[in-house]
């Protein structure tokens, strides 16, 4: 805007600095929080100051706390629901864009509608399901009445049980099946020159060729983008790890700081360590953002140069 | 000439299509049963309206497109069930379709990569051809580093490189300014006559096609209007739809009837003397007409409605019988204050079609 009324720049700079305030106030409270004492915050409350124990908390975070074993875990659940989800978005785009199906869109739009509903609403039956990955199957076994005739057959109907409740698999696989990534790949294909594939068959290169020569370079920011953007998801993901995950070993570093709070009543929580664990388990996608976010930018553009 | 020339020319293969046709389903045919033959060597240039099947029909050959029936022969062989890469065929895209993550060079050499060629030989003949179409410099850069006709002429090399059998071109100078089409055409019909490619291109443009083409093979509603040389195409139009469609301003067609002696236009005047009976349709090329200020002889008389002064030429339009007929002529300004003219239609300038079918009769005039 080229506005140049000096109370609009008044007022604007305000809402500004509100709005800084309100984002990096908890901000600073996190980290005066945990560069204090657990008895000096008995004493005062909430620390507004910094003090010297920020390191004294940080160690007892590793000597006391499951943290980095559960945040070891929580690498692994965003890693490969990174990794999964990049892989599994990327195909299913190549399938919707570039070949003839039928029922494509009612495909795309089953696609999307994962994102209309997530996780937190399935969550039940998610459960459900991850109790026992065959349940779907012995369920249509039961309705189409194929079990009937199993059992008149074999004496018994079939009845196929695997949980992998509290495994890394059944904390990852759940939140792979999201449509975000497929629509992002999606849209970048559509921006693609549309004769390149035709172009690529005239060269000679099949299907496979054209997906590992041509689409998969082109495609680097795309991926470097849809990567930080699930890896970050998949960090901070708090209801299915913990619904998912039941023993300590098994969980997620957020889920972990959450249960750092005592269970039982009148024991003030140790908000000193806690802060600072929060800290930690923060470095991690800070540190991704850091180092990626040139790409995350570039691929969230979705345009040649 | 060197070796890639040479390695071209060789290559250079005959193509028939015998009953080749396309339709989506009962309702929808693009193409009814088409013959053609093309001979090897021969630049021909598809021309017609968009949506008439030309591209359908590049596709067909190139095996971008499944062939509802009939036969495709390239140099002898049966191709239509084959896939792209095994039928000889390379194409050059309208908006150049060139790897953007790759070099010049690695997308000139792509082709001969997937196809297996080995790294010395495939840098000898990237090199090569790179050479004859003058993008030896730029080798190392990317296509978003290049003008538009440089990477039209990337897009040309990465064809040629593989000495196909068949040259494609869909459409490809119609992305370039002007002045650079003109530029590019010159360029490609060099290209031709030296390496003797049998090459196929698809436009809509009626000057590319006059200038490039061996033989131009037009096509409305997936038929072949006609297929001939250029030459032949603009003095013997076989039928109105090409008579149209060829020259600028196009010909003029007038509806006329014979009564056994003479032609005459809608309001009585008499045109020419033709011992022919019925309803006609008499096509007369803008720049046959002579123009006159005073009757005499068949001349018919017109009202001038409009002139555009070219430099070189004017063209006029002027209201005669009914329709607006024009006409390129060399004199302008002494009539620009003449709303009369006198029109005198050369006979042997004349043709004349059938006024049912729009295809072109015998030329009863010539005789005369």
């Amino acid at each position: 805007m080229v506005e140049n009324a000096r109370s609009l720049n008044i007022i604007a700079s305000l809402i500004l600095v509100v709005g800084m305030i309100y984002i990096l106030g908890p901000l600073y409270l996190t980290l005066s929080t945990a560069s204090q004492s657990y008895e000096f915050m008995l004493r005062n409350g909430l620390a507004w100051y910094p003090g010297d124990q920020f390191l004294a908390n940080m160690a007892s975070i590793f000597t006391e706390t499951r943290i980095p074993i559960q945040m070891l875990n929580s690498m692994v659940v965003a890693f490969s629901n990174a990794a999964a989800t990049c892989v599994l978005s990327f195909l299913s785009a190549y399938a919707i864009v570039y070949f003839r199906i039928r029922w494509a869109g009612v495909v795309f739009a089953l696609i999307l509608a994962t994102i209309m509903l997530p996780l937190d609403i399935r969550v039940i039956t998610t459960y459900q399901v991850a109790s026992n990955i065959f349940s779907p199957l012995n369920a249509v076994l039961d309705a189409t009445g194929l079990n009937g005739l199993i059992a008149g057959i074999f004496g018994t109907p079939v009845q196929l049980e695997l949980s992998v409740l509290n495994t890394h698999f059944g904390l990852v696989a759940p939140l792979v099946a999201h449509g975000t990534g497929t629509f992002l790949f999606r849209q970048f294909f559509l921006t693609l020159p549309k004769d390149l594939f035709k172009a690529a068959r005239m060269d000679g290169a099949g299907p496979t060729r054209f997906l590992f020569d041509i689409l998969l370079p082109l495609s680097r920011t795309s991926f470097a983008a849809l990567f930080v953007l699930t890896f970050l998801s998949g960090w901070t993901q708090y209801l299915w790890p913990l619904v998912g995950a039941s023993t300590p070993d098994m969980q997620t570093a957020v889920v972990g700081l959450a249960r750092l709070v005592p269970d039982s009543d009148g024991q003030v929580p140790d908000f000193p360590m806690i802060m600072a664990g929060a800290v930690i388990v923060s470095i991690i996608p800070l540190a991704m953002i850091a180092l990626l976010q040139r790409y995350l930018v570039q691929g969230l553009v979705l345009s040649e140069k | 000439m060197n070796a890639i020339d040479t390695a071209i020319r060789a290559a250079a293969a005959d193509i028939k299509l015998i009953g080749v046709t396309k339709a989506y389903d009962a309702q929808t045919v693009v193409i009814p049963p088409m013959d053609v033959e093309l001979r090897a060597g021969e630049f021909t240039v598809v021309l017609g309206p968009s949506g008439c099947g030309k591209s359908t029909l590049l596709q067909m050959i190139a095996g971008l497109e499944r062939v509802s029936d009939g036969k495709i022969m390239v140099g002898g062989r049966e191709v239509q069930d084959l896939e792209p890469k095994r039928r000889g065929c390379a194409m050059v895209f309208q908006n150049y379709a060139l790897y953007p993550h790759m070099t010049v060079f690695e997308n000139m050499a792509y082709s001969l990569k997937v196809a297996g060629v080995r790294k010395a030989e495939r840098a000898a003949r990237v090199a090569a051809v790179a050479r004859m179409l003058a993008l030896s410099d730029y080798l190392t850069r990317k296509p978003g580093q290049l003008s538009g006709g440089q990477r039209q002429r990337v897009a040309i090399g990465r064809a040629i490189v593989r000495e196909p059998n068949v040259l494609l071109f869909d459409e490809p100078l119609s992305n370039l300014d002007a002045q650079l089409r003109h530029d590019m055409r010159v360029e490609l019909s060099e290209l031709h006559r030296r390496i003797g490619a049998t090459s196929i291109f698809v436009t809509h443009d009626q000057v590319e096609a006059m200038t490039l083409a061996d033989r131009i093979l037009i096509l409305n509603k997936g038929r072949i209007e006609q297929f001939d040389t250029p030459k032949a195409i603009y003095h013997h139009p076989a039928s109105v739809f090409v008579a149209k469609f060829i020259g600028a301003p196009p010909m003029n067609i007038l509806p006329v009837t014979g009564d056994g002696s003479v032609l005459r236009l809608a309001d009585g005047q008499i045109v020419a003397e033709a011992r022919l009976t019925g309803s006609y349709q008499l096509g007369i090329r803008p720049e046959d007409i002579i123009v006159g200020i005073k009757a005499d002889g068949h001349a018919v008389r017109a009202v001038l409605r409009f002139r555009e002064d070219l430099g070189s030429h004017s063209v006029l339009a002027a209201d005669l019988a009914g329709s607006v007929i024009r006409i390129a002529t060399p004199f302008g300004a002494d009539l620009i204050n003449q709303p009369e003219l006198f029109l005198n239609l050369p006979a042997a300038r004349l043709h004349l079609f059938d006024a049912e079918t729009g295809r072109a009769t015998c030329r009863a005039f010539a005789a005369q």
